[in-house]
C-alpha cells in the first residue's frame, strides 16, 4: 500500500505536472499576445514601425469615426442574424439525429462537419460561383428566362449565406452533444402530465440543454464578427464587414497600432457578448449537477 | 429506435427534410469544386468539356507541392503538440480532484472563444516585436496550437469522462506508478480519442488561414497560396487537389457507414 498513499500524497503535484505545461502554452502563445496587442494599441505607428509614445488616439479612431462604427455595425448585425439563422435551423435537425439517429447518428453528425476538409477560401469561391453573376444560379434563371435574383450577387446576403455555410456546423455539434446527454424521457413525463409538445419544449428540452445551444450561438457569433474571407468574395462593393477593415491594417497600410488597438475592440465586443450569454445560463435550471465533471 | 406516433409524423418528416436540405447546402459546393475539377471551361462550366488537364498541371506544380507539404508540415506538429497539452491537461484535470480544475477548464476552453484572426494578429505582433521570432514554420505552429489544443481537449475530455478511474487505481494497488499505469492502462483505453484529437487539430491548422497567414512569412502554404492568388481568381489546380481530399474523406466515411452497418464499430452508440 506504500505506492498507493504516496501517489494519493502527491496528488497536488501530479495535478500541477499534468495541466502546468499545457497552461503555460496558452499562458506565453495566447494570454501574453493578446495583452501585448492591448499594449500596442497605446502606442502609434510611423513608417512600418511600432513607436512606444503613450496615446489614445487609435481609439478615438475608430470609436470617434463615422465609417468604423458602421463597419462595427454592420458586423453585428451580421454576427447576430447569422447566429439566429444557424440556430433556428441547427436545432430541429440536430434534435432529429440525436433522438431518432440510432446507430448512425456519429455518423449523420460528421457528415455536416465533412465540409471543413475543404478549406474556407475554396468553399467560399464556389459559393461565389453559384451565387455570382454568371454563377450556376442566375445563369440557371436566365436559361429559363426569369429575371435574376439581385440580391444574391454581391450583397450582405449573400456574405450571410456564405458565414451560414461555414459555421453552421458549429451550432450543429454544440446542440447535438448537448441533447445527446438529455434524457428525453423527461418529455414523456411532461406530455404525460397534460403538456402540449410546444410547450414541454419550451420548459423542458429549451432550458435543459440551453448551455450547448448557448456555446453553440458564440461559436457562431465570433468567426461571424470577424469574418474576413467570405465578405472579401461574396460582400461586393458595400459588403466589408470590420474583419475586412482589421485585417487591412496589418497588410498594405501597416498601420500595427491602430490594427491592434481595433483588435482590442473586437475582443472587448466579443466578450461582452458572452458575458451576456453567460448571465442567462442558470446552472441550477439547466440539470447540471456538478456530477459528472 | 423510439415509437412514433401518428401526429409525431409530420414533426420527423419536416425535420428530416430540414436535414436533407441541409445536406444539399453543405455539399452542393463541394460537388461543384469537384466537378469543375474536370472541365476545362471553369469559368462557366456548362455544357462541360471534360479534362484532365488541372490534374496533370497539379502533378507538375512544384510551388503546390511544396505548399501542401508546408501544410501537413504545420498540421502535424500543431496535432502533435495539441494532442500532448491537451491529453495530459484532461487526464490531470478528471484524475486528480484539484480546487483549481474550474479554472485550468476555463483556461484550456479559452481559445475557442477568441476569433482565429485575433489569434492570428496577437501572435504575428507577440512574435516579431517581442519574442523576435519573425514569421516561419514554427511561429505559425505555435500559433495554430492554441486554438486546435482546446478542440483536442474537448474531443479527448468527451470520451475520458466515461473513463473509469477505478482501472487506474487498481493498477496502482498493485504497484504500478502513474506513468506505467498511463502507459499500459490508460493509453489503451483513450487511444481513439486522442486520434480524433488529432485528426481534429490536424485538418484545422491544415487549412487555418487567418492564424497561419499572418505567422508564417513568405512560406507558401496551401491555404495562403489560394488567399494570394485571389487577385487573378482561384486557379483551378486548387480545385482539384481539394477533390483529391475530398475523395479521400468520403471513402473513409463510406468505410466507416460499412463498418456501422456490420457492428464492426460501434462509435459511443451503446443502444436505446
Amino acid at each position: 500500500m506504500k505506492t498507493f498513499r504516496h501517489w494519493h500524497q502527491n496528488k497536488n503535484f501530479h495535478f500541477a505536472l499534468l495541466t502546468l505545461p499545457g497552461a503555460l502554452f496558452l499562458l506565453i502563445f495566447l494570454i501574453l499576445p493578446l495583452i501585448s496587442i492591448l499594449v500596442f494599441s497605446f502606442w502609434r505607428t510611423e513608417s512600418y514601425e511600432l513607436i512606444a509614445d503613450w496615446n489614445i488616439e487609435n481609439y478615438k479612431t475608430i470609436l470617434g469615426e463615422k465609417t468604423y462604427l458602421t463597419f462595427i455595425w454592420r458586423s453585428l448585425v451580421m454576427a447576430v442574424s447569422v447566429s439566429l439563422v444557424c440556430l433556428i435551423y441547427a436545432y430541429p435537425v440536430a434534435y432529429l439525429v440525436a433522438k431518432r439517429g440510432g446507430r448512425y447518428r456519429l455518423i449523420l453528425v460528421l457528415l455536416t462537419a465533412a465540409p471543413f476538409f475543404t478549406g474556407i477560401i475554396l468553399r467560399v469561391t464556389a459559393i461565389q460561383q453559384i451565387l455570382g453573376p454568371i454563377g450556376l444560379l442566375n445563369m440557371a434563371l436566365q436559361t429559363f428566362g426569369l429575371e435574376p435574383i439581385q440580391i444574391l450577387m454581391y450583397s450582405n446576403v449573400a456574405s450571410a449565406i456564405g458565414l451560414v455555410y461555414l459555421w453552421i456546423p458549429f451550432m450543429m455539434l454544440a446542440i447535438y452533444l448537448s441533447l445527446l446527454n438529455f434524457n428525453f424521457k423527461l418529455l414523456e413525463v411532461a406530455y404525460v402530465n397534460g403538456a402540449k409538445p410546444w410547450r414541454a419544449f419550451l420548459e423542458v428540452t429549451w432550458p435543459l440543454n440551453w448551455i450547448g445551444t448557448a456555446i453553440g450561438i458564440v461559436l457562431v457569433f465570433i468567426p461571424t464578427f470577424a469574418a474576413f474571407v467570405t465578405p472579401r468574395f461574396l460582400g461586393g462593393v458595400n459588403g466589408a464587414l470590420y474583419g475586412n477593415i482589421l485585417e487591412h491594417q496589418f497588410g498594405a497600410t501597416g498601420t500595427w497600432a491602430l490594427g491592434s488597438a481595433m483588435g482590442v475592440v473586437l475582443f472587448v465586443i466579443c466578450l461582452i457578448f458572452i458575458l451576456i450569454i453567460w448571465r442567462t445560463i442558470n446552472l441550477q435550471r439547466s440539470g447540471y449537477t456538478g456530477e459528472e465533471f | 429506435m423510439t415509437a412514433v406516433g401518428p401526429r409525431e409524423w409530420t414533426v420527423v418528416i419536416a425535420q428530416t427534410s430540414l436535414l436533407i436540405f441541409l445536406y444539399i447546402f453543405l455539399y452542393f459546393p463541394i460537388f461543384f469544386i469537384i466537378y469543375v475539377s474536370f472541365v476545362d471551361n471553369t469559368v462557366w462550366p456548362f455544357p462541360p468539356e471534360f479534362t484532365l488537364e488541372w490534374y496533370e498541371r497539379l502533378w507538375m506544380m512544384s510551388d503546390f507541392h511544396l505548399g501542401l507539404f508546408n501544410s501537413v508540415l504545420i498540421g502535424a506538429g500543431t496535432g502533435a503538440l495539441a494532442c500532448i497539452f491537451a491529453a495530459s491537461a484532461a487526464i490531470g484535470l478528471l484524475k486528480y480532484q484539484s480546487r483549481w480544475r474550474g479554472l485550468f477548464a476555463v483556461l484550456y476552453l479559452s481559445p475557442l472563444f477568441v476569433a482565429g484572426i485575433l489569434i492570428g494578429i496577437s501572435s504575428l505582433m507577440f512574435h516579431r516585436n517581442i519574442l523576435d521570432l519573425p514569421g516561419h514554420l514554427s511561429s505559425a505552429v505555435l500559433a495554430n496550437t492554441t486554438q486546435a489544443l482546446s478542440f483536442a481537449f474537448l474531443v479527448i475530455l468527451a470520451q475520458l469522462t466515461r473513463y473509469d478511474w477505478r482501472m487506474d487505481e487498481a493498477a496502482m494497488v498493485f504497484g504500478a506508478r502513474p506513468t506505467r499505469c498511463f502507459w499500459e492502462v490508460t493509453l489503451p483505453t483513450i487511444w481513439p480519442s486522442i486520434l480524433g484529437a488529432f485528426l481534429v487539430s490536424f485538418i484545422l491548422a491544415f487549412n487555418n488561414l487567418d492564424i497561419t497567414f499572418y505567422n508564417i512569412g513568405a512560406i507558401p502554404t496551401l491555404p495562403t497560396i489560394a488567399w494570394g492568388t485571389l487577385r487573378h481568381g482561384i486557379e483551378p489546380e486548387l480545385y482539384s487537389l481539394a477533390a483529391i481530399i475530398n475523395g479521400f474523406v468520403f471513402f473513409i466515411l463510406i468505410i466507416l457507414f460499412f463498418l456501422i452497418r456490420l457492428g464492426l464499430v460501434r462509435l459511443g452508440y451503446r443502444g436505446e
